[in-house]
């Protein structure tokens, strides 16, 4: 089993990649997918594992290039990071690779040099850089039998092999066939927009080996970084005093806020990247007299920190109201129960109570100013909204 | 789809063209950056919650007076000047001009970009 190194994906599917198994990244015209396969072989080589990539529409050089720009030290994995140079001979260039493709345009000699490599190879994490490419120097038929064969050989000699496949408009026979019939997994990668979001986003569309989550998920490419998933807006409201914007502070990389005279007047807004995730945190003033401002700032979220103060129950009618004026019922929603170092601070499940919270909201007991808590917090509201498993 | 976010983009590259603009963006109603032309990428999605937050401001206090919905709004300092209009329900643009060049043609431009993009999100 290999890791994808997708933030997420691995989970989706059961751990990873099982050795033997084939997977393709569908990829819609025009949206950065091309750094799938990328990831998947970096993240196998990291584990000490064997990638032998197979570049058809770019020369080795430039991959490991990219693979600097995503700031990956390439000299860890020096001999078990191997190319198949099917680019170099195309344009008349020299190669330096240990499997070169001399001729990238005929399919049968593409075809041995890549069976030769997985004999030669132990288990390995084969990743084609563009199988559309191929597609397009061979033909469609001929390369969809050649695949059909190496899905085939790497059953047999227990690689995994994943393809990065840009969805041009081939025949519809074709694209069936990658979408439906040749892989044990396909990923679909596509562009998104919805209202005023523009984003990307991958989901599994097929996986045989565990079972199917049907779930997309946002992503954006960070260099350095690579995919992170990513949330456009998470809020962060609560009554006056409850310990909002400190809350932001402790959890943002980097966060700006604007107060006066001790109090939020118009929003903390906070950027935080952690473990796979890249998020933006809006924090609402509490006061009642900004309210106008809370319900202008809080459309399009994906998910809310409900911020109370635990030593302070006479606040919790104005979190719940405040729960309405953000329109937030219906989002996933953490309790957040902050203060809680302070004397007098009441245990999460005294403030479910007198809260009369539903048992399916999480309350996360916090101390914002030192930073505790607000991580673990930060990983139970991600699973709410990424229907974490 | 990904069409309307190209076209978006190019608005304001073309915005950014015309003289003494530094940098702009398309930010919706509620704080979400669109899309940014912008030196400093990085400092794009709080300076498009800060602009949408100020402009919203705005506009409530400036209708609570019954004043009507105010056509811009306008910061000035000393190295800059900062100004924001509405683009429709769903969206404001903002530019950042330098300080030694006139208004007149920039808000100008400003306004009939804002109706674009307006017409762009709908």
């Amino acid at each position: 089993m290999i890791e994808t190194g997708i933030p997420k994906l691995d989970e989706f599917l059961g751990g990873g990649i099982p050795n033997g198994k084939t997977l393709v990244y569908y990829i819609q015209p025009g949206v950065e997918g091309e750094i799938f396969g990328l990831q998947t072989i970096h993240s196998s080589l990291k584990k000490g594992g064997t990638g032998l990539f197979v570049v058809s529409s770019t020369t080795p050089d430039i991959i490991k290039g990219q693979f600097r720009e995503f700031g990956w030290d390439i000299h860890l994995f020096q001999d078990r990071f191997l190319f198949v140079d099917a680019y170099n001979s195309l344009i008349g260039a020299p190669s330096n690779e240990k499997y070169v493709v001399s001729k990238p345009d005929n399919i049968e000699a593409f075809s041995k040099t890549i069976i030769d490599a997985m004999k030669e190879l132990p288990p390995s994490t084969i990743v084609f850089g563009s199988l559309s490419t191929i597609i397009d120097l061979c033909g469609e038929k001929e390369t969809l039998e050649a695949v059909r064969t190496w899905n085939k050989m790497a059953n047999l000699y227990d690689h995994v092999l994943v393809y990065n496949f840009t969805a041009w408009p081939y025949s519809e026979e074709t694209l069936k066939a990658i979408k439906e019939d040749m892989f044990n997994a396909v990923i679909s990668v596509g562009g998104i927009s919805e209202r005023v979001i523009f984003g990307q986003y991958f989901g599994i569309f097929k996986a045989d080996w565990t079972k199917e989550i049907k779930k997309s998920m946002l992503f954006r490419v960070l260099r350095p970084g690579g995919i992170k998933l990513y949330i456009p807006k998470i809020l962060v409201t609560g009554p006056f005093d409850s310990g909002k914007s400190t809350f932001v502070h402790a959890l943002s990389t980097r966060a700006i806020s604007v107060d006066r005279m001790g109090t939020t007047i118009a929003l903390d807004h906070g950027h935080i990247d952690y473990k796979g995730f890249s998020a933006d945190i809006f924090g609402t003033p509490g006061q009642e007299r900004f309210d106008p401002i809370i319900k202008l700032l809080s459309g399009e979220s994906m998910g809310v920190f409900l911020i109370v103060d635990s030593t302070n129950p006479t606040d919790f009618v104005r979190a719940k109201q405040m729960l309405e004026i953000t329109k937030s019922y219906g989002l996933p929603y953490v309790l957040i129960a902050n203060k809680q170092d302070l004397a007098g601070a009441l245990a999460p499940e005294e403030i479910r109570k007198q809260f009369n919270l539903p048992h399916d909201i999480p309350i996360v007991p916090v101390v914002a100013k030192d930073k505790k808590g607000v991580f673990e917090a930060f990983e139970v509201l991600i699973d709410k909204i990424t229907g974490g498993l | 789809m990904t069409d309307t976010i190209d076209l978006i983009d190019k608005l304001l590259s073309d915005l950014k063209k015309s003289g003494g603009v530094e940098a702009c963006a398309a930010v919706s109603r509620d704080g979400l950056l669109i899309k940014s032309s912008m030196q400093k990428e990085q400092f794009a999605e709080s300076f498009a919650a800060m602009s949408a937050t100020m402009l919203g401001a705005a506009e409530t206090a400036s209708t609570e007076l019954g004043k009507g919905v105010p056509n811009r709004v306008i910061v000035e300092s000393t190295q800059g000047r900062l100004i924001a209009v509405g683009a429709g329900p769903s969206a404001l643009l903002v530019v950042i001009v330098s300080p030694d060049v006139g208004l007149g043609l920039i808000l100008l431009e400003l306004d009939k970009s804002a109706k674009i993009l307006k017409e762009l999100l709908e």
